[in-house]
């Protein structure tokens, strides 16, 4: 039941925080965490494009009059051949697919589970990450990523002298920050 | 459970099997009761099946292997040479990972709520992939562009695992 360390990401894919809050991790140069952060950001929108899409079933289908015709949209390549195709159907209204969980939005990569240690990656809205490097058993992280969230709209997003997508240097939230996970553990 | 898509990734970072079971409307099926597993490329008649609009699923494939690559070596980097990476989730899909120690990729794309599935991906390895794959004494030692991985002992036994096992 250990949070072993917390890595910010800003909206560009830099770097801006990154903390250890157990001894014994191996050590990362900054160059590694620096790429870490850079190619985290990357993979996470690549997983949110990887996102499986279903074909909806559109209510025409069920007629059964297009045996030969798919009701999704064709890539351009066979655009004109199908055109045919889709002027004898009848127009379809809904989307051509769905997703696997309709109605909740799409995110890219939220947990990564290793033999070694969970990663949760908590997105803002405003596009800044947050990736919380757990124990693989250890539960109620949400709670724990939206107080780190708290603490850093507190001390971090309020403080005057914060420059926006800069690296963190922020003594009261580091502080704060180890006091309540060290108060939680 | 719903399983979604399977690829197996050679140690030359290629697609050398992939496989998708997304639910299709009916009167379509039966134009590809096959398992679907061309060696290069979609034919040409039906490139949209799967509604994946602008990509295909070569392309589908390559960004798969790209995410799981990279997160393989990100999870290699930071939890040691001998961490492996077992899964991750979005809030639309799972996807699970298995490698063999002769760096042969295991993917499968499943729905949120599936648990692990690196036992059966570890099944599929051994009862299928060894068993009609490997010791097929006419199957090439690689497999390049699916060359001795699409026969249809191995298609028909995936098939059977995946709906009767699985779900």
């Amino acid at each position: 039941m250990a949070v072993y360390s917390l890595i910010i990401i800003n909206k560009a894919g830099g770097l801006v925080y990154q903390r250890e809050f157990q001894s014994g991790l191996r050590k990362l140069s900054t160059n590694d965490y620096l790429v870490l952060a850079g190619t985290f950001h990357g993979v996470h929108a690549i997983t949110r494009s990887i996102t499986p899409k279903l074909p909806a079933l559109p209510p025409s289908i069920t007629t059964g009059s297009s045996s030969s015709s798919t009701p999704t949209p064709l890539p351009s390549s066979t655009q004109s051949q199908s055109q045919t195709q889709t002027r004898t159907q009848t127009p379809t209204s809904g989307p051509a697919f769905t997703l696997p969980n309709p109605g909740i939005p799409t995110t890219g990569l939220e947990v990564l589970e290793t033999d070694k240690f969970r990663l949760t990656c908590f997105q803002t809205l405003t596009g800044t990450k947050f990736l919380l490097f757990t124990d693989p058993g250890m539960v109620n992280i949400d709670g724990v990523v939206m107080k780190i969230y708290e603490l850093y709209a507190d001390y971090v997003m309020k403080n005057p002298f914060y420059q926006l997508e800069m690296p963190v240097r922020c003594e009261a939230f580091d502080r704060h920050l180890a006091t309540w996970l060290r108060g939680r553990a | 459970m719903v399983v979604f898509s399977f690829y197996i990734f050679d140690r030359h970072a290629e697609c050398i099997y992939k496989r998708q079971w997304l639910p299709r409307p009916v009167s379509i099926t039966a134009k590809s009761s096959r398992p679907v597993s061309e060696p290069s490329g979609l034919s040409n008649g039906s490139p949209a099946v799967f509604g994946q609009s602008a990509r295909t699923t070569d392309d589908d494939a390559k960004l798969i292997f790209g995410t799981v690559f990279s997160l393989r070596n990100m999870v290699r980097k930071l939890g040691g040479e001998d961490d492996s990476f077992v899964s991750y989730h979005t809030s639309q899909y799972k996807l699970h990972y298995f490698e063999t120690p002769t760096n042969i990729k295991f993917v499968m794309l499943t729905d949120t709520k599936s648990p692990s599935m690196r036992i059966a991906l570890q099944q599929i390895y051994i009862n299928l992939y060894v068993e009609y794959v490997v010791k097929n004494p006419l199957s090439p030692v690689e497999h390049p562009g699916g060359l001795g991985v699409n026969n249809e002992l191995f298609e028909q036994s995936l098939e059977q695992f995946v709906t009767r096992v699985l779900s």
